[in-house]
């Protein structure tokens, strides 16, 4: 009984559903960077159509076209390319403000790490989207600046996760030995703590990719992050929303691309976790 | 123990002062000119420079902080610059309708999501389990708003199964006023025995509901499974099996008590963030909750609302934080508390 | 799910039978309620003081407060409500006003000239809201129990002010708290009195039964006032019945709802228009020929037909279609991106380059869509509109800014007269204002200015003030500090089965409900 339970999790970590979020990666990259060539019409990002508005979905038009008589299809192809702006900006951002914070805090221990705890606390108790909301609200409604304020929502995550990485590393025995023979602390944190903190990341940015994507739809919903026409999915859902019931594919089709996208990103860094962190459980 | 509750209490206490500074500042940082929302539309100069006065916006930004927490401790959390009302008298308003969402919300999550998570473990590597990991990660990858509309649009207008929005029939609200005890139709109508009210409200809470269960559905199916599969390695497990007990039987006895951590977690996670989260899902189904009252608070910059729902969430959260760890400690001897 | 709810709702049911068969089912009283329901774009009722209203509860309040007379904007008439007639001395500075006798506020107390002056000096003392529609009256004087006297410091046609749409109203001193009324309270004369609050998304009102008109006749018992947010499913409202009146429904739904024969689709004339104020203090719009470049390619035509869907009227002028003071022999713009990249040169721009920070009010379709068909026209000469939508507390701080570096490049906004009056939409935006409130181009002219001092002194509507008016505009469109892009037209969609009501365009979004009855 207990093998075949083993056997099973075994089987599980070569998941079919990580190759398929991989493949679907890869799609959402190569849409970003052919945008201009794939789109079928490229200028629709700019150019309003009077003539062409609300048309259903047909040959000329796959998605159909919005309000303004835009191709939906082309928007949503273009839409890929903020949306991994969107994410890869916050993540990395995130990411230069709890990295090193969270090494430094999880390493030296003592005071600094009690006090870099308690401001994280503190931004942890902080409802992350009322935070994001009242951040991008004092920069004014801008994409950039959702991104900013998605970013400092998020860095204690980070700042916690590595902090606790970098404790359990630090009692381990090859650090002790290093500094028992003198290496200076730069070294040590270079060389010892940072490569082993590194996976949990990558699991963790990976993950949050998706999540990072949708929250700046929630904000686009507000109008607090894309402004019109930005091809950005969650404002093209929030301008479609008025026209939902009659004319069904202006919010179908972007909401299809910001769920497949986060899909995407939630199922393979899920793979990955369970290639490079199998004990970890924590989403 | 009793020091334990007590330095959490302290830290929490810490937390959320760092809280009220970090909104009151961020919120005068914004620029704002209430002066047509205190005054009305079309303000003329000297309206806005009384509004100023009035609302205590030309004092210096100290000052201010000082005046808030003098009042907020008295009970005083300000008067609401859109609705003119205290802003403690609104919380009281929005916030049952918002607790009974996420409530019946959080019941469907965890009716689906525990059966769920304790098949995908028990056939664990089968289709079931990669079905059920899909939905589950489908669930939190489900853009809440989208999800609401089409809901919207497929149960309640083309099929017609469900009210688009509201709380309750205006026909069945006036025919049937339903008496207001908890600010819960649901739980008022159960104590008032008014069933036609009962019937109504569960068939508006609906679409809602069930909008709002995808996410906790998503995380609690996953987190049990995995909850699941560590313990059933464990040697009292295989204890218990090597002595005969049944499979089914072993689920029952070690999975339920093993499922109370993660659902405990999701549960309070959940909550504290949806209070307003939601307010997506709110305002499609023009449900008079809290997370509409943030929304609009955040994007009129109503200084005093987005304060108090501030304080409100961020306590909310750290006192939900401190009982689960309690209630775990409690039950789970292994969880030291240290 | 279905499944799951179907379940929920036959337990619920089943258990209501049991109950039922146990004596405890409540009574299904007055199931023969009239109940009207009533869908407003945003909230019902944004402010609750009678005294300081200006906006979205003038739906509400007309319905449970009423003024001294209301105005007919169609046939330019008063109605007596709360005065039965009213005299003017010759020189428009002294109105005196003869009471209806025996109405009574909803508190029980009864109305008269001492309330009458109550509340007036009460809105005036306030100062919010509309309150300075009262600015020319000096003092408030009564004559006996049931004749009140205004004395102003200036002519100004005072039946309009008394019957205006905001700031008007009449309720009972002795139940005039602020506080009290904050807390969903009326105390005012009107057929319907508050009954029951949901935050400030829905108010249900039922019948007054002392009401001075009496309850002969069909009326309705109930009227449920709501927001629903989504324009969306408000529209799905009014298909199927369950609302007898939904309040400015996009355009794009018109057509489709008029071949629905459950619904009546109603035009009618607004006095609400798009304005566009440039920024005439700063580079580049300090330029009249910029500004007149960026309002050579606003495609004029293009914009009633899309983001209006056809209702509305191209601009002529900053005073709308309807309201006195509109002429055709005020000069207009039209859509010409060729003369604009003439100008344009000139201007010293050949190759544009010019980037232009624009915000407008959040959450209106009909100008968002008009700025992005104006932004992507300007884009063809290579002007940038950076516009935002933002909402209106942070655009004016920002357009009201200390400091002129910080402010916007254009400022769009709907303007609407507080009462039906002209003069609004130029001194309003146009003039000279030290501190900015409206004048948000940061308009400078001394002589337009002396033009107004002028031009309100000359008697509503006579030859001579239009003609003002006209002159005052063609110097507007000349200097070009700011123009009206579209005149909107209300579109008012009700059940075919309501019965008696009228539009009447000096009391936007209001149904008189009591006037109404469904067959």
């Amino acid at each position: 009984m207990w093998r075949r339970l083993r056997e099973a999790a075994r089987r599980a970590k070569r998941n079919p559903l990580t190759v398929v979020g991989l493949l679907m990666v890869a799609l959402v990259i190569v849409l970003a960077i052919f945008a201009p060539w794939i789109a079928p019409h490229p200028r629709d990002i700019q150019v309003v159509h009077p003539n062409d508005l609300f048309r259903p979905p047909s040959l000329e038009h796959l998605f159909g076209t919005d309000e303004m008589g835009r191709d939906i299809l082309s928007r949503v192809i273009f839409g890929t390319r903020i949306s991994l702006r969107i994410g890869t900006l916050v993540v990395v951002l995130a990411l230069a403000i709890g990295l090193p914070l969270g090494i430094i805090a999880g390493t030296f221990g003592g005071l600094l790490d009690e006090i870099l705890m308690r401001v994280t606390d503190i931004f942890l108790s902080f409802p992350p989207l009322l935070l994001a909301m009242a951040i991008s609200a004092a920069l004014g409604p801008r994409l950039e600046n959702a991104m900013i304020a998605i970013a400092i929502a998020w860095w204690p995550w980070y700042a916690r996760l590595i902090r606790s990485e970098a404790v359990s590393i630090r009692e381990r025995a090859y650090v002790e030995a290093a500094r028992a023979v003198g290496t200076s602390w730069p070294r040590i944190l270079l060389r010892h703590v940072l490569p082993n903190c590194l996976a949990p990341v990558i699991v963790q940015a990976s993950m949050d990719f998706g999540s990072v994507i949708l929250t700046s739809a929630s904000l686009s919903f507000l109008g607090l992050g894309a402004q019109p026409p930005t091809p950005e999915w969650g404002l093209m859902i929030t301008v479609g929303r008025t026209f939902f019931l009659t004319h069904w594919w202006i919010v179908t089709f972007p909401g299809l691309a910001i769920l497949l996208a986060v899909l995407a990103f939630n199922l393979t860094g899920d793979g990955l976790r369970e290639i490079l962190d199998p004990k970890a459980k924590r989403w | 123990m009793i020091s334990y509750v007590t330095r959490r209490l302290a830290l929490s206490l810490l937390s959320l002062l760092g809280v009220s500074i970090i909104a009151f500042t961020l919120t005068r940082v914004i620029p704002s000119d209430p002066a047509d929302m205190w005054m009305g539309p079309h303000a003329t100069v000297e309206q806005i420079e009384r509004a100023r006065i009035e609302l205590g916006l030309d004092k210096p930004i100290p000052v201010q902080y000082g005046l808030y927490v003098a009042g907020f401790l008295r009970g005083d959390w300000g008067t609401s610059i859109v609705t003119k009302q205290p802003v403690l008298r609104d919380l009281g308003t929005y916030l049952p309708a918002s607790i009974e969402l996420i409530l019946v919300g959080m019941i469907i999550a965890f009716a689906v999501g525990i059966p769920l998570g304790i098949l995908s473990a028990a056939k664990c590597g089968t289709s079931i389990d990669h079905a059920s990991r899909l939905l589950s990660i489908t669930g939190v990858a489900l853009p809440s708003f989208w999800l609401a509309m089409l809901l919207q649009l497929v149960l309640g207008k083309m099929l017609g199964l469900f009210p688009l929005s509201g709380r309750l029939d205006f026909t069945m609200e006036i025919l049937h006023a339903p008496h207001r005890l908890t600010g819960s139709y649901l739980v008022d109508a159960v104590f008032t025995a008014n069933w036609p009210v009962l019937r109504d409200a569960l068939w508006h809470i609906a679409l809602p509901a069930v909008t709002l269960a995808m996410y906790p559905l998503g995380l609690s199916t996953r987190l049990i499974r995995t909850t699941l599969l560590e313990v059933l390695g464990e040697d009292y497990i295989r204890t218990a099996r090597a002595s005969g007990m049944r499979e089914s039987k072993v689920l029952a006895v070690y999975a339920l008590r093993n499922a109370v951590g993660p659902v405990l977690t999701v549960g309070a996670l959940t909550f504290g963030y949806s209070l307003v989260s939601t307010f997506l899902i709110e305002s499609l189904f023009a449900w008079p909750g809290l997370g509409r009252y943030a929304a609009k608070a955040i994007v009129s910059v109503d200084y005093p609302a987005i304060m108090g729902v501030t304080l409100l969430v961020a306590a909310t959260y750290v006192i939900l934080n401190l009982v689960v760890d309690l209630v775990q400690a409690f039950m789970d001897p292994r969880i030291r508390l240290s | 799910m279905t499944l799951y709810l179907r379940a929920f709702r036959t337990a619920a049911a089943a258990l209501a039978v049991l109950l039922a068969a146990l004596g405890l089912s409540l009574p299904l009283a007055g199931a023969d309620l009239q109940i009207a329901v009533h869908v407003q774009a945003a909230e019902v009722v944004p402010v609750w003081d009678p005294s300081d209203g200006a906006s979205g509860e003038i739906a509400l309040m007309n319905n449970v407060y009423e003024a001294l007379l209301r105005y007919n904007a169609v046939e330019n008439t008063f109605e007596p409500i709360l005065a039965t007639s009213y005299e003017k001395s010759a020189d428009l500075k002294t109105w005196t006003f003869k009471l209806r006798q025996g109405v009574k506020f909803h508190t029980g107390n009864v109305m008269d000239a001492a309330a009458v002056k109550f509340c007036v000096d009460r809105t005036i003392a306030r100062g919010r809201g509309s309150a300075y529609i009262w600015g020319p009256v000096d003092s408030v004087e009564v004559v006996d129990p049931y004749t009140v006297r205004f004395h102003l410091n200036m002519p100004a046609p005072l039946d309009l002010i008394a019957a205006a749409g905001y700031s008007a109203y009449i309720f009972d001193p002795a139940y005039s708290d602020s506080d009290w009324f904050n807390a969903g309270h009326d105390s005012g004369t009107g057929p319907y009195t508050i009954d029951t609050v949901e935050g400030r998304e829905k108010v249900i009102v039922k019948k007054f039964a002392d009401y001075w008109r009496g309850w002969e006749g069909k009326h309705f018992d109930r009227i449920v006032f709501l927001t629903l947010g989504e324009a969306s499913t408000s529209r799905l409202m009014v298909e199927t019945g369950k609302a007898d009146f939904v309040e400015s429904l996009p355009a794009t739904d018109i057509e489709a709802l008029r071949n629905n024969s459950a619904v009546r689709v109603e035009v009618n004339p607004s006095l609400q228009n798009l304005m566009v104020l440039y920024n005439t203090q700063r580079e580049p719009l300090d330029n009249p020929l910029v500004r007149r470049v960026l309002s050579y390619l606003i495609p004029y035509e293009d914009t009633v037909k899309v983001a209006l869907g056809g209702y509305g009227q191209v601009a002529r002028g900053v005073i709308p279609h309807g309201l006195w003071g509109h002429s055709d022999r005020v000069e207009t713009f039209t859509y010409s991106p060729t003369v604009a990249k003439a100008l344009l040169a000139q201007a010293g721009y050949p190759n544009g380059g010019l980037k232009l920070f624009t915000t407008y009010p959040a959450g209106y379709d009909d100008i968002r869509k008009t700025v992005e068909l104006w932004k992507a026209a300007c884009a063809e000469l290579n002007i940038e509109l950076d516009a935002r939508a933002m909402p209106t507390a942070e655009r004016n701080a920002i357009a009201r800014s200390p400091d002129p570096t910080k402010r916007q490049d254009i400022y769009l906004l709907y303007w609407w007269p507080d009462y039906a009056n002209p003069d609004s939409f130029l001194s309003g935006m146009f003039y000279s204002q030290e501190k900015p409130a409206y004048n948000l181009c940061y308009y400078k002219n001394p002589t337009f200015d002396a033009l107004i001092d002028y031009a309100i002194t000359l008697p509503a509507g006579t030859p001579g003030a239009i003609d003002m008016m006209v002159e005052l505009q063609n110097m507007l469109q000349r200097e070009a500090p700011g123009i009206a892009v579209w005149d909107m037209q209300y579109l008012r969609v009700t059940a075919s089965s309501l019965k008696g009501y009228v539009d009447n365009s000096a009391y936007p979004n209001v149904v008189f409900w009591y006037n109404c009855y469904r067959e």
